[in-house]
């Protein structure tokens, strides 16, 4: 093989390395960010929810499996948050105004739980459920008392969670759907309320019709 | 000549030190702006030390210095994204490829930037300063927060960590230019 050939062909190799150093750093183009990359992880995986103990803003105790049989739609949030956890129960109050009442606790569950148990005791999370509408039943509020049991369940859906320094926490925001077995369906933006609303309805309906 | 073998394995260690290491990740801008690029300068010494111990090797793989330049490149790019930075501090897998992957640029540039020509270094000086303007401009735009272990505070310090870089880049090219044009005045 001659000279030019010889480097041509290396060239080529790295070329060709650096492409699939891409490829594979960004699952084929698509991650381009560790969210992203989070949530293309977790439709992959499909993790099922771990058995955690809730307690609740009606100081209800009880096992995620008291779910089973009913969609859970649920979010991560914390009450003292200031920024994004608002927004986000807003489009969560959105998502749950356009799920047909009959449904509503029949067959699907709306949860917002709480991943900051100190301060979140059930009548703070009586007084948040107010601002939003949510009665505690259909939506209900809860936060996870067990130290390893909230750690086990961020870590498995890969919640990060960070103090900003000014007594408040930044964390990564979601709409997570759970299935009838406690099985995650679906990572979705929040900020996409109707797309989130539409998912759900037709989720429910092919499945009762099915 | 052992100097740049002792300098760039010693640069390495030091960096491998776990609270050194853990203290560095965990400011994003000292995680992007200094041990990454202290990574890549540790490469180049150990560069320097290979090239003269086995420089039948790298005549092989790098002739032109081309393929190296383009894998330096490469491997710069994808530590940019803002993504690799966060995996790094999730995965240990990512966190050793980058141990890993950044000396090894080092390597291949101190290897390549030999051989490659005026055109290709200016190209290469270019490329790097339109991607840091870029970079900086992300980071100090981006409304939300794109690293999930990063502030949106630290992302600002580190958007302008950039601007920094390719202002002084910038003021560079700026010096050269004008300096040479004077000296062939002169002539």
């Amino acid at each position: 093989m001659n000279k030019k050939q010889h480097n041509f062909l290396i060239l080529c190799l790295s070329i060709i390395i650096s492409f699939l150093l891409f490829y594979v750093g960004t699952n084929g183009f698509q991650a381009f960010t560790a969210e992203s990359a989070r949530v293309y992880r977790l439709l992959e995986e499909k993790p099922s929810f771990p058995d955690v103990t809730l307690e609740d803003s009606m100081n209800r105790v009880y096992p995620f499996t008291e779910f089973k049989g009913k969609y859970v739609f649920l979010t991560f949030i914390y009450t003292s948050c200031t920024d994004v956890c608002p927004q986000l129960e807003m489009n969560l109050a959105e998502v749950y105004q356009q799920v047909p009442k009959e449904l509503l606790g029949e067959e699907i569950v709306f949860l917002s739980i709480s991943f900051d148990p100190e301060r979140d005791d059930p009548a703070t999370l009586e007084k948040y459920q107010f601002f939003f509408n949510s009665d505690g039943e259909t939506w209900r509020m809860a936060r996870i008392t067990d130290e390893n049991e909230l750690t086990a369940l961020l870590d498995e859906f890969g919640v990060i969670v960070i103090p900003d320094g000014y007594g408040g926490y930044s964390h990564n925001s979601a709409f997570y759907f759970v299935g009838r077995d406690g099985e995650l369906l679906e990572v979705m933006d929040y900020k996409k309320i109707d797309e989130a609303a539409v998912k759900v309805v037709n989720t429910l309906q092919n499945d009762m019709e099915g | 000549m052992k100097k740049p073998l002792i300098i760039g394995s010693s640069i390495l260690l030091i960096l491998l030190i776990p609270p050194i290491r853990v203290y560095m990740e965990s400011i994003m801008i000292i995680h992007m702006l200094v041990q990454l690029p202290l990574l890549i300068i540790a490469g180049w010494f150990l560069g320097d030390y290979m090239i003269s111990k086995i420089p039948k090797v790298f005549i092989l793989s790098n002739d032109n210095g081309v393929p190296g330049i383009i894998l330096f490149v490469a491997i710069t790019m994808f530590w940019m994204l803002p993504r690799t930075l966060d995996e790094a501090l999730t995965f240990p897998m990512y966190e050793l490829f980058k141990f890993v992957s950044l000396p090894i640029s080092g390597i291949l540039l101190v290897d390549s930037w030999g051989k490659i020509n005026d055109l290709g270094r200016i190209f290469i000086y270019l490329n790097y300063l339109s991607m840091f303007a870029l970079m900086g401009w992300l980071y100090l735009d981006s409304p939300i927060q794109i690293c999930n272990n990063y502030l949106v505070d630290q992302q600002k310090v580190l958007g302008w960590g950039f601007i920094f870089i390719t202002a002084i880049m910038v003021l560079y090219v700026v010096q050269y230019v004008f300096t040479d044009q004077s000296e062939l005045e002169e002539t």
